[in-house]
């Protein structure tokens, strides 16, 4: 034991003294943080703007309406969201904001209006709300009218608006709100309703089918109001029927049961997953390249007559389990740190993340798949290297082995984006050396116990069978020089320790 | 340490009996057997694929032996003996990386070393062979020699009390040669037996008390340096007015060079078991006139070759 000690102490030195490791350990939590802040700090802002020329006067004001109503729909559904997050509902239980689903339903979005939107609402929850939780941030407007030039606002001709618009909608444009992509002129004819007398959209290209909706609908409305006053329905009953919604009551699943949940939940075990395949590629490299200078220098002879070769395959793999886990050690240490120090997206989602991991055998499964994980890679590295004389040697056992790892769990990734319990990963949990990466991905949105249990002694029994073949081939292979062919190192792998 | 009693004085540090070494159908070592006695300095010579490498892994448990039997220290080979020996194998090499007097510290730790003492000893080790200022550098920055040396004191570190040398002398220049005799006498001195592999006779010749002589796997030759010559028939060159093929011990004499005055030069082979000493009172004794003689003791390269030669023509 002291001899595996010994050696693992000096592979860890080892592979801490490369400028590869110092690469990789900060490389990761930089480039995750400079993702996450170039995404929201410089995402382009999804803000645009259009242009609305009505001759007939008959679609401007209603349109604006509706858009501000469907502005502050977006803002109570956030409101709630925020109200339910720093658990302010019990300031108002009966308030708009203080039901989630509420912005869902026309009266309560009525109710939340006229009772003075969000800035009578966060008056009333300003004392109550705690000092870690940052300001409330009202959402942005996506559509903002934009006016146009003078000449083009009076056009009768919707050829003539058009031809002048257009070269508008190539460019952002200057808008009250700041610069945004120009992205529907919307001309309405004067004579809209007559037969023949359509509506005329112009798009930038990226059809901004959200707004165009609007537009369509709205026109729609005004159309059938029209007919149904032709056939003799007062305006004001018209109206009424034209904002009839049909009476819902929504209910949404409490915290905990619904799928943004598990989808929360997951975000630790699959991004460990991720860092699992980094970090054991990588590390197992160097660990490969070191024991190769061993033996092509015939270093080994000198270890080999002081301690047991398999002291010295034990010791190397302690080392490299000590490099993996003192570079997740960091590497949670950065997401804590990150966690607590800043209050923006990051720091909120890491700890949704967290907070969502709530049963404590799920912090022990992760620890222990990514552990065996790293083990199973590692002793495969560790395995070639004992047959490979030359970094080419090893290139030529990897390419293949990696492949067949790699494969899988490309197919096994992209599955399981649409659904982490996707067929491909259930069948992959199975199979042991892709069961730690299949377990941690299926982690967070539910594993039976049976399944845990079961991969568990699976993935024992394979990396007790792999340290005795490793054994084996080590005893066998590291003195030898030259490549064995595929018939030797069957023979190595069958030959028990002479 | 060596034990005090004469009786230990003459029990072997390191014993083959009928030790057989096979790599598939093909035996590198055959059915060696021979003993080292504690203390001195052992030569193990044999030229290129003689079984010398293979018959030290051996020793050190590196390999197992197919058939017979070793001991080691009184034991049978185990890395539990580490810790009482010293190894410089034939192909050399270090991890470029380490700092030297990491790499002599490490290699004492594997050999049970505590922190300390592996440090204390590393530092004198690596002051003696002229390395002291180098003790922070990487291997890998090191000359070849300074390397070896660096590796000669991881051998060292631990004061074995058997050191077992691989070709030790192979890549020094003549310099590092003579520190590396003085290292092995020195050990030899400090109660160490050194067992050295070769096949360059010259050290053998300088370093060793006793050897053993293989070709091909087998035993060809064990006893003392003045055995050895003996074992080959000593050369005699003399100055006579007569062909003292007539004389009775010499079984063969060449005339090398004739001179005007009727001098000759002869070289003279003995018969085998008589002494050159012996031929010289007969020449008195008869009046055999006599202007020089002149006794040439074989070389070990001599006996080497005529070994191993012969053993060569034999396995032909
Ligand atoms: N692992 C091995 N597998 C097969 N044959 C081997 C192995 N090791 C050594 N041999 C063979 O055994 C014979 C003895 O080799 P060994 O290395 O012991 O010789 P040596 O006396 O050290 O020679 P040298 O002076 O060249 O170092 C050689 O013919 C060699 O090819
Ligand atoms: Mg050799």
């Amino acid at each position: 034991m002291r001899d595996v000690l010994l050696v693992a102490l000096r592979e860890f030195r080892q592979i801490v003294a490369t400028r590869g490791f110092w690469v990789m350990l900060l490389i990761v939590p930089l480039a995750i943080g400079v993702s996450v802040l170039v995404s929201s700090r410089f995402a382009p802002s999804p803000s645009v703007a259009y242009v609305l020329v009505d001759e007939s006067g008959r679609l401007e004001s209603r349109l604006e309406q509706r858009l501000e109503r469907d502005y502050q729909r977006q803002v109570l559904r956030e409101l709630a969201t925020y109200v339910e997050r720093w658990q302010l509902g019990a300031v108002d239980p009966a308030a708009p904001w203080a039901q989630r689903g509420s912005w869902l339903v026309e009266p309560e979005l009525s109710r939340f209006v006229d009772q003075g939107g969000a800035e009578a609402a966060l008056q009333r929850l300003r004392p109550s709300i705690p000092a870690e939780a940052p300001e409330f941030e009202l959402p942005e407007r996506l559509y903002h009218r934009f006016s146009p030039p003078a000449e083009l606002a009076t056009t009768e001709d919707p050829e003539a608006f058009g031809e002048a618009i257009t070269p508008l909608m190539k460019e952002e444009i200057e808008t009250a709100s700041g610069k945004m992509p120009l992205a529907l002129a919307i001309y309405i004819p004067e004579n809209f309703g007559a037969s023949a007398a359509a509506a005329r959209v112009w798009t930038n290209g990226r059809f901004n089918s959200g707004l165009l909706n609007v537009v369509q609908d709205e026109l729609t409305k005004e159309l059938q109001l029209g007919v149904l006053q032709a056939s003799g329905v007062g305006s004001e009953t018209a109206t009424q029927v034209q904002s009839l919604a049909a009476p819902i009551i929504i209910t949404e699943p409490a915290a905990g049961e619904e799928r943004g949940f598990f989808a929360t939940r997951s975000v630790i075990p699959v991004a460990l997953m991720y860092l699992l395949m980094i970090t054991a590629i990588t590390t197992g490299s160097m660990m490969l390249q070191g024991l190769i200078e061993e033996r092509s220098n015939k270093l080994l002879e000198s270890v080999l007559a002081c301690i047991h070769p398999s002291a010295l395959m034990n010791g190397k793999l302690l080392g490299l389990g000590g490099v993996g886990l003192g570079i997740i050690l960091v590497w949670a240490g950065c997401a804590v740190a990150a966690a607590l120090s800043s209050s923006g997206a990051i720091a909120d989602a890491l700890r949704m993340s967290i907070e969502a991991l709530d049963q404590p055998w799920m912090w022990g499964a992760m620890i222990f798949y990514f552990l065996a994980g790293y083990l199973i890679l590692s002793t495969i590295f560790l395995g070639i290297g004992a047959l490979s004389d030359s970094m080419q040697d090893a290139q030529s056992y990897l390419g293949p082995v990696l492949l067949i790892f790699m494969l899988p769990l490309i197919v096994m990734m992209q599955a399981s984006l649409r659904d982490p319990n996707s067929t491909v990963t259930q069948v992959l949990s199975w199979i042991p050396i892709y069961t730690p990466f299949a377990m941690l991905t299926r982690l967070g949105s539910g594993v039976s116990l049976a399944e845990l249990i079961g991969t568990t002694v699976l993935v024992v029994l394979f990396i007790a069978a792999q340290l005795i073949v490793l054994g084996r081939l080590f005893q066998a292979s590291v003195l030898n020089a030259g490549k064995p062919s595929l018939r030797d190192i069957i023979a190595m792998m069958k030959a028990r320790a002479t | 340490m060596p034990a005090e009693g004469g009786d230990n004085l003459n029990r072997a540090i390191l014993s083959f009996e009928s030790v057989t070494k096979r790599f598939g159908d093909f035996t590198a070592v055959h059915e060696l057997s021979f003993a080292v006695q504690e203390g001195g300095v052992f030569g193990f010579l044999g030229g290129n694929g003689a079984g010398k490498t293979t018959s030290l892994r051996m020793a050190l448990d590196i390999l197992r032996p197919s058939e017979g039997r070793i001991e080691v220290l009184g034991r049978i080979p185990s890395r539990e003996n580490a810790a009482e020996i010293g190894f410089l194998p034939e192909e050399r090499g270090l991890y470029r990386n380490m700092k030297v007097l990491d790499t002599v510290v490490y290699f004492g730790r594997l050999k049970g070393m505590e922190p300390g003492a592996a440090r204390k000893s590393a530092l004198e080790l690596l002051e003696r062979f002229g390395l002291a200022d180098r003790t922070k550098s990487p291997v890998g920055k090191l000359s070849k020699g300074m390397a070896q040396k660096v590796q000669l004191a991881t051998a060292l570190v631990n004061s074995p009390r058997l050191l077992l040398l691989d070709e030790p002398f192979s890549g020094l220049d003549p310099v590092n040669q003579t520190i590396l005799e003085d290292a092995i006498t020195d050990a030899a001195r400090n109660a160490s037996t050194v067992v050295f592999s070769t096949h360059v006779m010259q050290h053998a010749e300088r370093l060793c008390d006793r050897l053993l002589l293989l070709a091909q796997g087998r035993k060809v030759f064990d006893g003392t340096k003045d055995e050895a010559r003996a074992a080959l028939p000593s050369r005699l060159t003399l100055t006579s007015r007569l062909d003292p093929a007539s004389l009775p011990s010499v079984s063969e004499a060449r005339l090398v060079w004739s001179h005007d005055d009727g001098w000759a030069e002869y070289q003279v082979e003995l018969r085998p078991g008589s002494e050159p000493g012996e031929l010289l009172e007969t020449c008195t004794q008869q009046g055999f006139a006599l202007r020089s003689f002149d006794i040439t003791r074989p070389t070990l390269h001599e006996v080497f070759i005529h070994f191993v030669g012969a053993e060569q023509e034999i396995v032909r």
